[in-house]
């Protein structure tokens, strides 16, 4: 166990809910209160406290880069807390070996009124920098921020944009042996970001450990090989990455309200997936495999006009893959009436690259610009093929190399004019 | 008892490993002193220079009494050494709340804030200290052998100071008014110590009491190397300093245990 740089071994972590008595004057009355009715104020606390994270458990080995994601409140945060050590677990232990870099609130050391040079030493400090490092490392550092025209300005005058650059350009300084990054690639440009990522896949190849939260799923899945899905402080994943953001955008559909309409006029009976010549509902789809989608609905409400359509997307990502009415197909439009069913027939071949995907069936009012119904995820199905390769759609490569015979050239034959 | 030694440990080492972020930590609070005022280091000399003038008028002219040894110089010697405990509570009190973004993001030795109040009050206490030599000079005191006990004095003065920075910085932390209580007992303190008059004028019983109090025989013990050219009464000096010392253990170590819940708490 003591081999890995991080240990995270059946952590539990406990906070407190609600108001806390932070003066003299709120602590008498409520210590008197606890001591005439014992009983109901420790039913009281109890209510007020929660779980941030429960009997969660994990190891990084040297050089691995590991992600963690999950929904707000999932205790990512927490975690990464308890990594930095500014949190300690309730129960279980945590542990982390070396060096320890935060990219963290990376200008949280920052003083508004001492000029960039200034904060360099200060925030470096913070970081657990020797003064030496910082100064051999300035110019480096302040090259890599692109403040440099501005190093000796307060800053209270930088944009929040320059802060965080100059901020995380110290901590990308470091050299680490563990390096635990937050969300700090929201900030700066498209081009810092570009770089900040850079940064970290260079540390990650020369052997630091990294743990990285975020949201970006892209980065999640551009950085690491092995992801943890965190979702009301329990460890619901660990593992591969792409795997991982699966499940979390599972979930999160899940758990997010449906944005059908307001008030639906149809509603869906059944929905089945059956691909080739099988009749049994498919799930796993080989490419380009003839697929067909059978729905049944039931209008509710009187309708007038209207058009049925599909969407695929990708699951992963909610990419939107293709999309598709009957009245963009040249159908006419329909028309029911309350009670009348409808069998919804849709014929496609999935040419999909490997990876998961869903469909989503709406009606749609194409004159009043309105969805009269929305059903997310009426089929789910996986594309499975054995070759390795990224992307959406599946375009039948063949990539084949030859070599170009060049004539000899003798190198000191010929003369620069 | 492993578990203390482990602690203990932990405390040392931190220290150490974080000695340059104390000194950054000063340097920007000197920095900004100097920014964002325009007296910068005279408020350490104007301070209790003015406060002298006024207790010497005070003390020679409306109520005249015997201190054994020019007024000036003692009121001005005592006021330049309480106001370094003074002014290192007073920055240490807000010294973890307003710093609430450090504290809650990232983690180092909290002991620092704390710790950086005492050593900036010390560097005013070091500026103030050449106007003591000025009026040293000017009163033809000689400095005698009794010079040499002068870093012990400091010594004590500096753990007692740092003991009290570390209970009140996280007391303010977990309790808020903290701070207004403590601002009315620091002026009761202060006239409960040899500041601008010896503690016997305050008669026997009250002088039996206040006695006790370390900052007493610490203020006097200066006055006895610097200017008396004798040596701090043993048995008070002692015991100030016998108290200074464990203070200061306890204080740390509990302030040590209870800095991760700082940052729940802030």
């Amino acid at each position: 166990m003591g081999e890995h740089p991080i240990v995270f071994d059946a952590v539990w972590k406990k906070f407190r809910r609600g108001e806390r008595h932070d003066s003299l004057r709120d602590l008498v009355p409520s210590l008197v209160q606890r001591l005439t009715r014992r009983g109901h104020a420790d039913e009281l606390r109890g209510e007020q406290e929660f779980w941030a994270l429960k009997d969660v458990s994990f190891t990084v080995p040297r050089g691995e880069a590991l992600g963690i994601i999950g929904p707000n409140g999932a205790g990512k945060s927490t975690a990464l807390k308890l990594l930095t050590r500014i949190l300690r677990p309730t129960r279980g232990a945590c542990h982390v070996n070396g060096r320890v870099g935060a990219l963290i609130e990376v200008a949280a050391g920052f003083h508004p009124d001492l000029t960039g040079r200034e904060n360099v030493y200060l925030q470096g400090a913070i970081m657990g920098m020797k003064q030496r490092e910082i100064a051999a490392r300035l110019d480096e550092i302040v090259d890599f921020s692109g403040v440099a025209p501005f190093i000796d300005t307060p800053v209270k005058r930088y944009s929040s944009g320059m802060q965080a650059r100059l901020g995380f350009s110290i901590a990308a300084h470091l050299n680490p042996d563990v390096l635990f990054v937050d969300e700090v690639l929201s900030v700066g440009d498209i081009s810092f970001q570009a770089k900040c990522l850079e940064r970290m896949r260079q540390n990650v190849r020369a052997g630091v450990t990294l743990v990285f939260v975020s949201h970006n799923l892209q980065a999640v899945s551009a950085l690491c090989r092995r992801a943890l899905v965190l979702g009301k402080g329990q460890l619901l994943f660990d593992g591969p990455t792409e795997e991982a953001l699966d499940i979390y955008m599972a979930a999160a559909q899940n758990a997010s309200a449906r944005y059908g309409t307001q008030d639906p006029q149809f509603r869906l009976l059944s929905a089945q997936l059956t691909s080739g010549a099988r009749e049994d509902a498919a799930d796993v789809i080989t490419p380009h495999a003839r697929c067909r989608l059978v729905c049944e609905i039931e209008c509710l409400k009187p309708a007038n006009g209207f058009a049925v359509g599909i969407e695929l997307e990708r699951t992963r990502d909610l990419l939107y893959c293709y999309g598709v009415t009957t009245e963009e197909l040249g159908e006419s439009l329909w028309s029911a009436a309350a009670g009348e069913r409808i069998v919804v027939t849709v014929d496609f071949a999935a040419h999909l690259a490997r990876g998961h995907y869903r469909l989503n069936l709406h009606v749609r009012d194409p004159r009043a610009g309105a969805f009269l119904f929305f059903a997310e995820s009426v089929a789910n199905f996986s594309v499975e093929e054995p070759r390795s390769y990224d992307g959406v759609v599946e375009i039948e490569p063949r990539i084949s190399l030859r070599r170009v015979e060049q004539p000899y050239v003798d190198l000191d034959s010929v003369t620069v004019a | 008892m492993t578990h203390l030694t482990a602690d203990l440990r932990e405390m040392v080492e931190e220290q150490i490993r974080y000695r340059e972020l104390l000194y950054q930590m000063t340097r920007r609070d000197l920095l900004l002193r100097y920014k964002q005022t325009v007296m910068g280091f005279g408020w350490a000399i104007f301070m209790p220079l003015i406060n002298t003038v006024v207790f010497s008028v005070i003390f020679t002219r409306v109520a005249p009494i015997d201190v054994g040894m020019p007024y000036p110089l003692f009121a001005f010697c005592g006021l330049l050494a309480w106001n370094f405990s003074a002014s290192s509570f007073r920055f240490a009190l807000t010294s973890l709340t307003s710093n609430t973004n450090l504290v809650t993001k990232v983690y180092f030795p909290r002991e620092i804030f704390p710790a950086t109040s005492v050593l900036v009050s010390l560097v005013d206490f070091a500026v103030g200290s050449t106007v003591l030599v000025g009026l040293m000079v000017y009163y033809g005191v000689r400095p005698s052998a009794s010079l040499a006990a002068l870093p012990l004095v400091v010594l004590v003065h500096l753990m007692f100071t740092m003991s009290v920075c570390l209970l009140l910085s996280m007391a303010n932390l977990f309790y808020r008014d903290v701070k207004y209580l403590f601002d009315v007992l620091l002026t009761v303190w202060m006239f409960g110590t040899a500041v601008l008059y010896p503690i016997a004028n305050m008669g026997p019983r009250m002088a039996a009491v206040l006695q006790w109090n370390p900052l007493t025989p610490i203020i006097d013990g200066y006055r006895a190397v610097l200017i008396r050219g004798t040596f701090p009464e043993p048995t008070l000096f002692l015991t100030a300093s016998l108290t200074s010392a464990a203070l200061l253990a306890i204080s740390w170590l509990v302030f040590h245990r209870a800095e991760f819940q700082f940052a729940e708490n802030v």
